[in-house]
């Protein structure tokens, strides 16, 4: 029997004196099993529904050998491709009865596995989940079907020309860290995954253990009894050794640029990036970034209003601040109607970058920002899934919902001296990186049809 | 199921109001305003006409508020209103937190009731219109631009023969004073549906109610709505595109919508074919899973958009008319032709063959538990309760499962046999190469298969007779159409 580690955590009482009330309302269970392996239960109101999200902390941030991009992505993919007790078929089979909807997804952090189901089949999902995640065994035939269904997502995704234009921020912002290429990989690995066989084996033999992996379960359960089906199910599942090392960043030293000229007609993009903070919810850098995101570049801001609203410049604006465990990239994007306004988009969004660097931003604004992003949180908190799926994106970071309470609680103390400060230490020049994308002129493609 | 379906038919009121409503204890309320008009009742000449009122009314100034002091009152409330056209239905629809709802519904309130008109807004939502369809769609999605194609060839010289949001001709030529008409015409109580979820009060619901009264009666929109077309035998549509890969969409008209009694069946058929990005269908498991030719392969009964970010459909597309639809995600040039003869070798092995035994029963039991996922949000529910309004169904939950239930194997075989001819599918693909592409299909050359890894034996044994599947097209059947004619 595992030693079990149990902590309860409850949310404040509505109108408890004291501290405001926290911004994650559901009182929750974090239970740790000796192999490492963390469960985290937050009954729900709504019934009968249940979600499960198994979150293993290994993603693209992980592919540290050079040519083996994309493989937390493939990893994805594999992990549907059976054990010897449930075989694809069978696996299949019991889901379909179950009603579930199942799916996965990576990011640069994280691989999360989501199953959505009935209350009445939560031991049925807890086992056939904790066979996969422990005995997976496919033969090299099925690996090498597999990675051809990645090279199809690669190529429904790249009638996109955002997708290029990311690959190419990222490759001309980072020289040594992981983040340098996308979740999805470079295609030329991608094209040479279906090789790859042994050093998928490795990878999951390094990532797919209990001390990188939580559990969460939300929706008409109780504690008690998912604690004791992980135990049964999860319990035997062996700790791993395996620690990667991930090559920091050098600081950057100069403004970087990068251009994507898109082969068929399309809008004009232009990103301005920053080297950020990684992900804190113990200092105010993260939250002070991501207010002033708000307060400068988003619909409510001064400079959405102008090229948005007012000018007609720019059809979709906005800041990106992502939450990860390395300093990652700070931005503003924004597509322009016409490739003649590129220039003064990019021009504005550099000057609205200094102006915030040189002043602080009104009360007023900030109050309103919080308050915004209070409520959009509270407005996504509607159904079990959803609930599941907000704290399995935290619990990438920092395994545990507290850290939701945590970094809103942050928000909450940044001033408008916090905001400058994190302006001027992280909105600076030398860690710039700016890409723009045009496309082709309509008129190439148009067989003679004026337009 | 909480549902509270509420037909006032007097009391002071005079046309005949329909609110759908399911209270709770919930601290979030959802709107969902329905109007029964949309791209359907768009007049010749005007397609996109539906689209832009409602996103003058959504995305535009009240007669007191420009759009910028919209945005600013939200903002702090963290609300955002959204408008959904389709063909016989606009939706407005909203949530915010009940600590907000009176100040929130006052804005949203006017921006229904009392809309700006503005020019600058118009000019506005008609580039992001334009920009919709010339770049989002036909530039940057080649899935959904197959699928939406796909609708606008089965439904040519149909009211249905157009996207939703227009075509670019049209909506260059539309003016402000054909939106306010639009308004005035359809935007009356007897389109009217109130839709409300969540934590209000029932006296907030008497006042949502009697400020709707301000609409005028007007008359219910009324659009013929022919059977589409008939076509005698296959015909393909290539869109001719610069792209890595080749995406095909086909499918059919049906008669079976929500309401037909054959709906059960064919929804469970479906689910057992191709459910929505679900491993585990027939099309995936041979496809993808089997042979790794793309990244998925679905089927559908009813029109589902944007189904390549959502695993669920967005309701209040109800339509009085719906298709069968294939969706195979984007292939290899290469294996084009072969994957394109699979496709057609399993829908012709539904057909002939049914769904088998052990299968119809695990597929009757996802059917009837998945529906409690479909209507997981109040939002969800909400929309699903107008819809049912809309089909003449009681509440979706119920009628599925109940329906599902009293299913047997030889009802479902019988419906497919009914309702699927695949010698009627108009195909639809995307592709670099398209002359290419039309060669080697009419030329009905055997496609053999070639894997990088060994196959089992009943798989190649099966590609045998697929590489041959005859595909009976000849070059007439076919018409390749450059991209930037399509919505144009």
């Amino acid at each position: 029997m595992a030693r079990v580690l149990v902590l309860l955590f409850a949310a404040a009482a509505l109108h408890a004196a004291g501290p405001a009330r926290k911004v994650f309302p559901f009182p929750y269970r974090q239970a740790d099993l000796s192999n490492g392996l963390r469960l985290i239960t937050i009954p729900t109101d709504y019934p009968n529904i249940v979600a499960l999200y198994i979150v293993v902390q290994a993603g693209s941030r992980n592919e540290v050998e050079p040519g083996k991009t994309g493989f937390a992505h493939l990893f994805e993919h594999m992990m549907f491709r059976g054990t010897a007790k449930y075989p694809p078929a069978k696996y299949e089979a019991v889901l379909k009865a179950a009603g579930a909807a199942s799916n996965a997804y990576t990011t640069d952090d994280h691989t999360a596995y989501h199953t959505t189901f009935s209350k009445e089949d939560l031991e049925t999902i807890l086992q056939v989940e904790a066979d996969r995640f422990q005995n997976l065994k496919y033969p090299e035939p099925a690996f090498r079907t597999e990675s051809l269904a990645v090279l199809g997502e690669y190529n429904k995704n790249s009638a996109a020309p955002t997708m290029k234009l990311f690959e190419v921020l990222r490759d001309t912002a980072f020289d040594r860290h992981t983040y340098k290429h996308t979740t999805m990989g470079f295609l030329k690995d991608i094209q040479d995954m279906p090789g790859q066989y042994q050093y998928s084996l490795q990878f999951f033999d390094r990532y797919y253990r209990p001390e990188y992996t939580t559990l969460i379960v939300s929706g008409d359960v109780d504690p008690a009894r998912v604690l004791a089906l992980v135990e049964k199910y999860w319990g035997q599942w062996q700790r791993g050794s395996y620690r990667p090392r991930i090559p920091a960043e050098p600081a950057q030293t100069a403004p970087r640029s990068g251009h994507v000229d898109w082969p068929v007609p399309t809008l004009p993009w232009v990103i301005v990036a920053y080297k950020g903070p990684a992900y804190t919810d113990t200092a105010i850098d993260s939250a002070a970034l991501d207010l002033l995101g708000a307060v400068a570049f988003s619909e409510n801001s001064d400079l959405y209003q102008k090229l948005v609203i007012e000018e007609q410049k720019a059809d979709i604006f906005g800041p990106d601040n992502p939450d990860r465990l390395d300093p990652y990239l700070f931005s503003i994007e924004a597509r322009v109607k016409k490739a003649s306004d590129l220039d003064a988009v990019r021009d504005a969004i550099l000057k609205t970058v200094d102006r915030f660097r040189t002043n602080p931003v009104s009360r007023e604004r900030l109050e309103a920002v919080k308050s915004n992003l209070r409520y959009s949180f509270a407005l996504r908190m509607d159904n079990s899934e959803t609930i599941a799926s907000t704290v399995a994106r935290y619990v990438a970071l920092r395994r545990t919902p507290e850290t939701i309470n945590r970094i809103y609680d942050m928000y909450a103390k940044v001033t408008p001296d916090d905001i400058l400060q994190a302006a001027r230490k992280y909105l600076a020049a030398d860690g710039r990186t700016i890409v723009t994308l045009t496309g082709a002129a309509r008129a190439a493609q148009a067989g003679g049809k004026a337009q | 199921m909480r549902l509270a379906l509420l037909l006032f038919l007097a009391a002071g009121l005079s046309a005949q109001e329909r609110v759908v409503t399911l209270p709770g204890r919930s601290p979030l309320v959802t709107f969902r305003i329905v109007f029964q008009a949309g791209s359907a009742a768009d007049p010749a000449g005007q397609a996109g006409l539906a689209h832009l009122t409602a996103a003058m009314l959504s995305e535009g100034g009240t007669r007191d508020l420009t759009y910028k002091q919209i945005l600013e009152t939200l903002y702090p409330m963290a609300v955002s209103v959204s408008s959904q056209v389709d063909k016989e239905m606009t939706t407005f629809s909203a949530e915010t937190h009940v600590d907000n709802l009176e100040a929130f519904y006052k804005l949203f309130r006017s921006m229904l009731l009392d809309p700006g008109w503005r020019e600058d807004d118009f000019k506005r939502v008609r580039d992001d219109t334009v920009n919709f369809l010339r770049v989002s769609l036909r530039g940057n999605n080649d899935e959904e631009l197959g699928k939406e194609v796909l609708y606008n060839v089965l439904y040519a010289g149909h009211p249905y023969g157009r996207h939703n949001a227009g075509e670019v001709s049209a909506l260059e030529r539309i003016t402000l004073e054909d939106v306010r008409r639009f308004y005035r015409e359809h935007y009356c109580r007897a389109n009217l549906i109130l839709g409300l979820a969540g934590g209000y009060s029932p006296a907030f619901l008497e006042k949502v109610k009697s400020d709707f009264q301000k609409l005028p009666a007007g008359r219910r929109t009324q659009v013929r709505l022919p059977s589409p077309p008939g076509f005698k035998g296959l015909r393909m549509t290539v869109v001719e595109k610069d792209t890595r890969s080749v995406a095909y969409s086909m499918g059919f008209p049906i008669e079976v919508t929500r309401g037909h009694p054959d709906y059960p069946a064919l929804l469970l058929a479906m689910s057992y074919f191709g459910q929505h990005r679900s491993s585990g269908g027939l099309l995936y498991n041979s496809i993808r899973e089997a042979r790794g030719l793309n990244y998925g392969d679905y089927s559908y009964i009813e029109y589902f958009p944007r189904g390549m970010f959502q695993f669920e459909p967005d309701p209040n597309l109800a339509r009085s008319r719906q298709i069968f639809q294939i969706w195979i995600r984007p292939v290899e040039p290469a294996t084009a032709h072969f994957t394109l003869r699979l496709a057609l070798y399993e829908l012709d092995r539904l057909v002939r063959e049914g769904i088998p035994e052990d299968a119809f029963e695990r597929t009757r039991s996802f059917v009837s538990k998945h529906v409690n996922l479909l209507t997981r949000t109040k939002r969800a529910e909400l929309g699903y309760a107008i819809d049912s309004l809309f089909y003449g169904i009681p509440d979706y939950n119920s009628y599925v499962k109940k329906a599902v239930a009293g299913l047997t194997r030889e009802e479902v075989n019988r419906a497919i046999r009914r309702h699927l001819n695949p010698g009627r599918l108009q195909i639809v693909a995307v592709a670099k190469d398209a002359e290419g592409l039309k060669r080697t299909i009419v030329s009905n050359a055997p496609s053999p298969m070639t894997y990088n890894s060994p196959k089992p034996k009943e798989i190649l044994e099966e590609d045998k007779r697929v590489e041959k599947f005859p595909i009976p097209l000849s070059a007439a059947d076919v018409t390749i159409v450059p991209v930037d004619r399509v919505f144009e």
